[in-house]
């Protein structure tokens, strides 16, 4: 196997306000990526105000105290360098990436947008017509739909159960004071990380960044972490979208969180069932079946819970056949585990690919961002290969068994009712929904 | 934090190792110990341009028979094999090439080349297998044209902007073609396009070259070449007047695509057409962001699309349009800010601007090892030498605000548009 998996040197920091900041420094293309992480994300949007973290990180590039947002548009792009805002579930991220020699003056106007916006009222007004306008468009997207209507069954009323990017009632009722309110609140130098990654002097950096981020204060107190999430009960939804020719299917049951230990052995074993191209979810529909183009399984885990998912899209007559193929092999796989070969296979690949997850500036900024996050140690991604090399057969079998769509289990298909719906009902109790509910 | 000027030069060439086997197969290697990766790229010179109607999409379909089994590694083995090594590989089909690589440990080099000397070899192509993928291709010509509010729509442009050209139909094919294809079409596909002689090879990554050239030749040498592939007929007459077409379906919102012919990936203007991309729509600041998503609010989104490729390619500009705006009036705002740039030209920093964009994205697509095996590649398979994926930021530098007026007077003229318009169906 190839060479032991190194980090380049890692610098970290805690500023007086409580701002952590991670520097890695390493040679390779005239670019810098910064990543700057708050804890906390969609699951902190209030009840009835869906959407509106997401909001308030697209807001906050609108306007400061020092300029507006078309000049920051402008500077940012007119020194080559890009910045993006947006949110998941646990975090608010501010992606920046810069030629190296524009880094200051990206880092000047990142700080500003982060720590001092003003939300100019046309502004946000604006953006919460283009999100909700973004919707519809979302809408004829049957990929999109699907993913939606899975978390929804799938968390319910938990805050990981509605959309990051919000629905079009709550994005429609949200004002401005809670634009500010919401940032006031959680954008706080203590819930904060900064990574920066790149051909960078540490000491050049951290001067850079005290001087920018140095007078940024917040309210005291830690976030609160969000609760667990409850099992769903076992239930299909269609959702109803007459004139598709192909229905997008999901598969869900509960996970686990990041932190969890079943991490590397659930990995492992969700490789093996819809991992590569020889998983055994690939061979069973689309190498010996033709039903599909693709199919892939994952865990997605958060701070708090986790989901597992099958997801894959077939021609609508074969929108029943494609779940039960799926659930077969699920069920197979949590009974007799897998062979030695077919996981040694896995293993391989997955230690194989590991070393492109950190090949660029952006990668690993982004996972040195997650480890801060989520209070993991590097040795995550230094022993990674290790755990996934000591995973055996019974832990990959018990991950199945434990996480897998075998008894609580969420099926969503996004296609027309009148054609599929029946067909589902030995899956679980159906519930037909109009698409445009899922806005 | 260097302060030094921004440089042109992204790559080193210096260390290229080129070398052409006696069969034809060429063969380029770049030395490079940054990560512990390797990248190994095939270049066949064969795609959707070479076909012809009744077989459309059959250079994608083939791509798919590429991992049904060879002779020495058989059905379901190319996978599982370079799997079990670390490795991991996928393809993809274009209007122009077919380009397949693999990502790997550089231990697993030998067993890469073993395997794809076995497909270009003595590739297996059975009625099983392929009645198998043609589903599989289906399934995926639903999920990307039918199922689609944008494959939907290109595909009506490509057929309005191009009437004799093969750039008419979508590199997957048509329905009725990828049903028609057959075992017979595939073989004398195999033997005319995916003959050495048609083909190159990329590896970049944590290699010795003298090893590697070494191992290709031992592995590829015995292959025959094959005959020369037929010339592409050209012949696409001139456009004279604007061409529409309307695509009625159940949508949320309306969306107009627009679509130019453009010059081919050689000529010099091409690189000014990236520049005019650029200011008109990359980045928020660009001029139809500004206009149409922030300022007039009548689009969510607006994306220009200009790929370069062998023949004259398409200039493309889609929009997404807020749920109630009339589609005309965002056209006409379009016209308006393009005829703009056509007439009074764009300002020297909206250039700047547009070539520092460039460079960092050319930047971003070389910090992978196969990052820079597909430039190398795209490079020679469009520009006839992969030098040129060094010379990108040479190129960009020279354009000058002129060249971009000019180029958006002469390619994005009006009466040489093609315009196909979204129309929501009422809801039932």
């Amino acid at each position: 196997m190839s060479a032991p998996i190194t980090l380049p040197p890692i610098h970290r920091e805690s500023l007086p306000s409580g701002l952590s900041v991670v520097i890695a420094q390493r040679p390779g293309v005239p670019l810098a990526a910064v990543r700057l992480v708050l804890r906390g994300g969609s699951s902190l949007d209030p009840p009835r105000r869906s959407g509106l973290a997401h909001l308030v990180a697209l807001a906050a590039r609108r306007g400061t105290r020092r300029r507006t947002g078309p000049e920051i548009d402008l500077a940012v792009e007119s020194l080559g360098a890009e910045i993006g805002a947006g949110v998941d579930e646990d975090a608010t991220y501010f992606g920046l990436s810069a030629p190296l020699e524009e880094l200051p003056r990206c880092t000047d106007i990142l700080a500003d947008l982060a720590t001092r916006p003003t939300f100019p009222p046309a502004e946000v007004k604006r953006l919460q017509r283009r999100e909700i306008a973004a919707l519809a468009h979302d809408l004829d997207e049957p990929s999109v739909v699907a993913d939606r209507a899975m978390l929804a069954a799938a968390f319910g009323d938990h805050p990981y159960g509605h959309p990051p990017e919000g629905r079009v009632r709550d994005l429609s009722d949200a004002r401005r004071a809670d634009v500010v309110a919401f940032h006031g609140h959680h954008y706080r130098p203590s819930e904060a990380i900064l990574v920066v990654v790149g051909k960078v002097e540490v000491s050049e950096v951290l001067s850079l960044v005290r001087r920018r981020f140095g007078a940024w204060r917040g309210p005291d107190g830690a976030a609160t972490p969000v609760r667990a999430p409850a099992p769903p009960e076992t239930q299909v939804v269609v959702v109803d979208k007459p004139d598709v020719t192909q229905s997008q299917v999901r598969i869900a049951s509960p996970g686990f969180p990041r932190k969890s230990p079943d991490y590397v052995p659930g990995i492992v074993a969700s490789a093996l069932l819809g991992g590569g191209f020889t998983s055994r979810l690939m061979e069973a529909i689309r190498v010996n079946r033709g039903l599909s183009y693709g199919v892939r399984s994952r865990f997605a885990t958060s701070a708090s819970g986790g989901v597992f998912f099958v997801s894959t899209f077939t021609k609508v007559e074969t929108t029943a056949e494609i779940v039960q193929v799926a659930l077969d092999e699920t069920a197979r796989f949590a009974e007799e585990g897998p062979t030695g070969d077919e996981l040694e296979r896995t293993k391989s690949y997955l230690c194989g690919l590991f070393p492109l997850s950190l090949e660029t500036h952006d990668q690993l900024a982004e996972k040195l961002a997650d480890l801060a996050l989520f209070d993991l140690p590097d040795d995550d991604v230094r022993l990674f290969r290790d755990r996934v090399r000591a995973v055996g057969p019974d832990e990959c079998r018990l991950a199945a068994r434990r996480y897998f769509p075998l008894e609580r289990r969420v099926v969503v298909a996004v296609g027309p009712a009148k054609a599929i719906a029946r067909s589902l009902e030995r899956f679980g109790p159906v519930t037909v929904i109009p698409a445009r509910k899922m806005v | 934090m260097a302060t030094h000027r921004a440089h042109t030069r992204v790559l080193d060439l210096d260390k290229v190792r080129a070398h052409t086997l006696p069969n034809g197969l060429r063969v380029r290697l770049l030395p490079d110990r940054s990560a512990p990766t390797a990248s190994y790229y095939t270049f066949f010179q064969v795609g959707s341009r070479n076909e012809r109607l009744g077989t459309t999409g059959i250079s994608h379909l083939f791509e798919h028979m590429m991992f049904n089994g060879a002779a020495k590694y058989g059905p379901k083995e190319f996978d599982r094999v370079l799997e079990s090594r670390g490795g991991h590989s996928n393809a993809y089909t274009s209007n122009d090439v077919t380009a397949y690589y693999e990502d790997f440990a550089p231990d697993a080099l030998e067993t890469v080349i073993d395997l794809e000397a076995d497909r270009m070899r003595s590739l297996r192509l059975t009625a099983e297998s392929l009645e198998q993928e043609r589903e599989v291709v289906k399934e995926e010509r639903r999920l990307r044209t039918e199922n689609s509010i944008f494959g939907l729509m290109e595909e009506q442009l490509e057929a309005l902007v191009f009437l004799a050209h093969p750039y008419r139909w979508p590199v997957i094919g048509w329905m009725d073609d990828i049903e028609r294809i057959t075992r017979d079409d595939c073989e004398a596909f195999f033997r005319t396009y995916y003959a050495p002689n048609n083909a190159a090879i990329y590896v970049v990554g944590d290699l010795d070259p003298d090893a590697t050239l070494a191992l290709i030749e031992g592995h590829y040498a015995d292959i025959s070449a094959g005959p020369r592939p037929a010339p592409v007929a050209q012949g696409e007459p001139p456009q004279r007047g604007e061409r529409r077409a309307v695509v009625r379906y159940p949508a949320q919102a309306p969306a107009l695509l627009a679509g130019w012919r453009g010059p081919a990936a050689r000529s010099p203007d091409s690189a000014a057409l990236d520049v005019l991309q650029v200011c008109l729509a990359v980045g928020e600041s660009s001029r139809l962001r500004r206009r149409l998503v922030q300022d007039e609010e009548v689009a969510v989104s607006v994306s220009i699309g200009w790929g370069w490729r062998i023949d004259p390619g398409v200039f493309l500009a889609f929009l997404e349009l807020a749920p109630k705006v009339k589609s005309a009036r965002a056209e006409a705002m379009l016209w308006e800010e393009i005829d703009e740039v056509a007439t009074k030209g764009v300002a020297t920093a909206e250039v700047r601007r547009a070539q520092a964009l460039l460079r960092s994205s050319v930047l971003h697509e070389l910090a992978t090892h196969h990052g820079v095996a597909h430039a190398l590649g795209q490079a020679e398979a469009l520009l006839g030498d992969w030098r040129e994926a060094a010379r990108a930021l040479e190129h960009y530098a020279a354009v000058g605000p002129r060249d971009v007026k000019r180029v958006a007077a002469e390619y994005l003229d009006p009466a040489r548009r093609c315009v196909v318009a979204l129309d929501p169906e009422v809801k039932r």
